[in-house]
């Protein structure tokens, strides 16, 4: 059986020395996540507190963003709701048209990624400049981002110093990152002076004062809105929290489990517009209201976008972004992507191991490995299990309740050549296939958190 | 009906069930504090890749920018004891002006010690001036450090501008393979000096 993610990551893994790289980077992220969160004694009841919030606020949503809305307005922004992706983007459409906006920058935005906001724009004749230094390349390149927070992390220096070169003119044969970084800065420099709107994402929405609050580390974000006067900014109806006492749990560990910094460079509050400037703020749903309707996956709503399940997780490291097929890949784009419609994103599924490694790790505790069980159980009631898969659904099932049975297994797994059988059926052979280092390492994720190699 | 009933209707439709807002007062009181905020502070804004100084009052500021700035030519602050400026942001019409600032001094509220961060309330019309200057040079009353994100949030405003930021260190990326590199699109360099 292979699965649409098993081919792709074969692909990927055919450059092993890239895919060795990816590899041990995003572990390298992941134990500066650890080293950081390890500094907080209090991290557990942090993460206990972030998830309650979030399960409090996204079961208040009417409320809170109603309460957002009358803040905002009474700031002086203008506030617009949008059912789905097309709607949203006509909002900023009608924006930038009625402004007669033609240059347009952004910062990084995963809502306008999943409603294709770019595209739209420049077949209206708009020109969009994403200022995140990893998003202009991608941009560039004609590219996706493969990972929600280092989205460039597929692509080497020589590949960004060739395409500069070309871009912006740097010296031929020159791949040294300061110096890309530099002449990227130069060049957005103008872009920022001169763009007639910008639009930022929002990482939280804060009910009681109807502000938005924006991290970068690169200060793009703020750089845009503090040009031109008009400014554009969205979120889905999940990034809302009740108020800054709340935001202050978030904001401690969104840098901490994203990048293991204690905090990004910057997290901006916008308030009000600018001195004689606008700022528009649009409510997006697209789908989020039908997940409330789903107690098994309700969690999946408390997601900040830290990206640590992606680095911690040991087929998306091996594998890359590209190869699950919803824009977000990893722990969190497996579910998100089930939810969106299950028919069309099933396939990355079988992109887990079950290591529960991303649940661990989760900030606001979303139940990411439990999820996807759930989901392979449900993939038989959508007429997508095949014969192979019922099998790995029933091992599974057996195995997962026979704890000791799933430790000895895994125990077992360096030894011997051949995967258990239970692996064999759970699609990480699929992904596995590539690759001809061991599968495993010679202790299981189990073995060293007993042991506490892992924290 | 407009998106916006429908959304609501929608959401009021899919909540099943609903969460009591959590206290945050116990993780609050156990909430990472510090016994000397001030050497922790010191500490962190070097792992951020900034640096703290003291100063004696803040009139010394003007020492200190000739001894360690010698090359800015254009130091943009609107802080009236700051006398080696030659731009003061509030009278910019234009913020696209000032590119090409060599240095900004501006006054932060609050820091906080677990993360180098360091709480600027706009108080300059334009706001441009705390990410577009090459360094940047930020006041800060040594008594109003703080141990933690909680003990901040209850402090800060936005006040009559409607915005704020957290600075932290100088603006950075590591999106070309993950090598660190200082100033993307903000400041290069951040010096917090404590009065
Ligand atoms: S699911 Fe959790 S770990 Fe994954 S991106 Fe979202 S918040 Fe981060």
């Amino acid at each position: 059986m292979s699965t649409k993610h098993s081919k792709a990551a074969a692909e990927f893994l055919e450059n092993k020395k890239q895919a060795a790289w990816h590899d041990e980077t995003l572990w390298m992220v992941r134990e500066k996540r650890d080293q950081l969160s390890k500094k907080v004694p209090e991290w557990e009841e942090l993460r206990n507190m972030a998830c309650a919030t979030k399960l409090y606020s996204n079961s208040h949503l009417d409320e809170l963003l109603v309460e957002f809305e009358r803040n905002a307005r009474a700031n002086g922004a203008h506030v617009y709701w949008a059912k789905d992706a097309d709607e949203y983007c006509n909002i900023v459409y009608n924006i930038l048209n009625q402004h007669g906006v033609k240059h347009f920058i952004k910062s990084k935005s995963m809502l306008a990624e999943e409603c294709e906001l770019n595209p739209f724009l420049q077949n209206k004749g708009i020109e969009v400049v994403e200022s995140d230094l990893g998003e202009r390349i991608l941009q560039l390149m004609h590219l996706k981002p493969s990972h929600i927070v280092l989205p460039a992390i597929h692509i080497k220096r020589e590949q960004v110093g060739e395409l500069f070169e070309k871009e912006m003119g740097t010296e031929k044969g020159n791949y040294d990152p300061t110096y890309l970084t530099h002449a990227a800065r130069k060049n957005l420099r103008q872009r920022f002076i001169h763009a007639q709107a910008a639009m930022t994402g929002t990482n939280f929405a804060v009910a009681s004062t109807g502000e938005v609050v924006v991290c970068t580390n690169e200060g793009n974000a703020d750089m845009g809105t503090s040009q031109p006067k008009l400014q554009i900014a969205a979120f889905g109806i999940e990034k809302i929290v009740p108020d800054r006492e709340s935001l202050g749990v978030f904001i401690r560990m969104l840098a901490r489990s994203a990048t293991g910094q204690p905090v990004t460079t910057y997290t901006s509050h916008y308030r009000k517009p600018r001195e004689g400037g606008e700022l528009h703020i649009i409510i997006v749903d697209n789908g989020r209201s039908n997940i409330l309707a789903n107690p098994k996956h309700i969690k999946a709503l408390n997601c900040i976008r830290c990206g640590a399940c992606m680095n911690t997780c040991p087929v998306y490291r091996r594998s890359g972004g590209y190869s699950y097929t919803y824009f977000i890949p990893g722990p969190i784009g497996i579910n998100l992507g089930m939810l969106k419609a299950p028919l069309h994103y099933h396939d990355n599924v079988s992109a887990c191991s079950l290591c529960y490694s991303c649940s661990l790790v989760c900030p606001v505790k979303v139940d990411l490995a439990e999820q996807i069980y759930l989901w392979r159980q449900d993939l038989d009631k959508l007429g997508k299990a095949n014969c192979m898969k019922k099998v790995m659904s029933g091992g599974m099932k057996f195995m997962m309740n026979r704890p000791q049975v799933f430790n000895m297994a895994l125990s077992w797994a360096p030894q011997v050549n051949k995967m258990p059988r239970f692996l064999i059926y759970n699609g990480l052979n699929g992904w596995g296939k590539g690759r001809e280092m061991p599968n495993f390492a010679d202790e299981s994720f189990n073995e060293m958190w007993k042991k506490g190699k892992v924290k | 009906m407009s998106s916006r009933e429908d959304i609501l209707q929608n959401i009021r439709r899919a909540t099943y069930m609903k969460y009591e807002k959590p206290d945050l007062k116990p993780l609050e009181d156990v909430a990472l504090s510090y016994p000397d905020r001030l050497e922790q502070f010191f500490l962190v804004m070097k792992q951020v890749g900034g640096e703290a100084v003291l100063l004696a009052k803040r009139e010394d500021v003007n020492d200190f920018i000739s001894r360690n700035y010698p090359e800015a030519m254009r130091v943009a602050s609107n802080l009236e004891f700051v006398t080696c400026a030659t731009c003061n942001p509030d009278r910019v019409e234009d913020p696209s002006e000032l590119d090409g600032t060599d240095l900004a001094v501006i006054a932060g509220k609050i820091g906080v010690a677990e993360n180098g961060a360091v709480w600027i309330e706009q108080d300059v019309k334009q706001r441009a001036i705390y990410f577009i200057a090459e360094k940047l040079i930020i006041l800060l009353d040594r008594n109003h450090i703080v141990n933690n994100m909680h003990e901040a949030y209850k402090l800060i405003d936005t006040g009559k501008y409607g915005f704020g930021t957290f600075i932290s260190g100088p603006s950075k990326t590591a999106d070309i393979e993950q090598a660190l590199v200082m100033g993307a699109h903000g400041s290069r360099s951040v010096v917090v000096a404590l009065i």
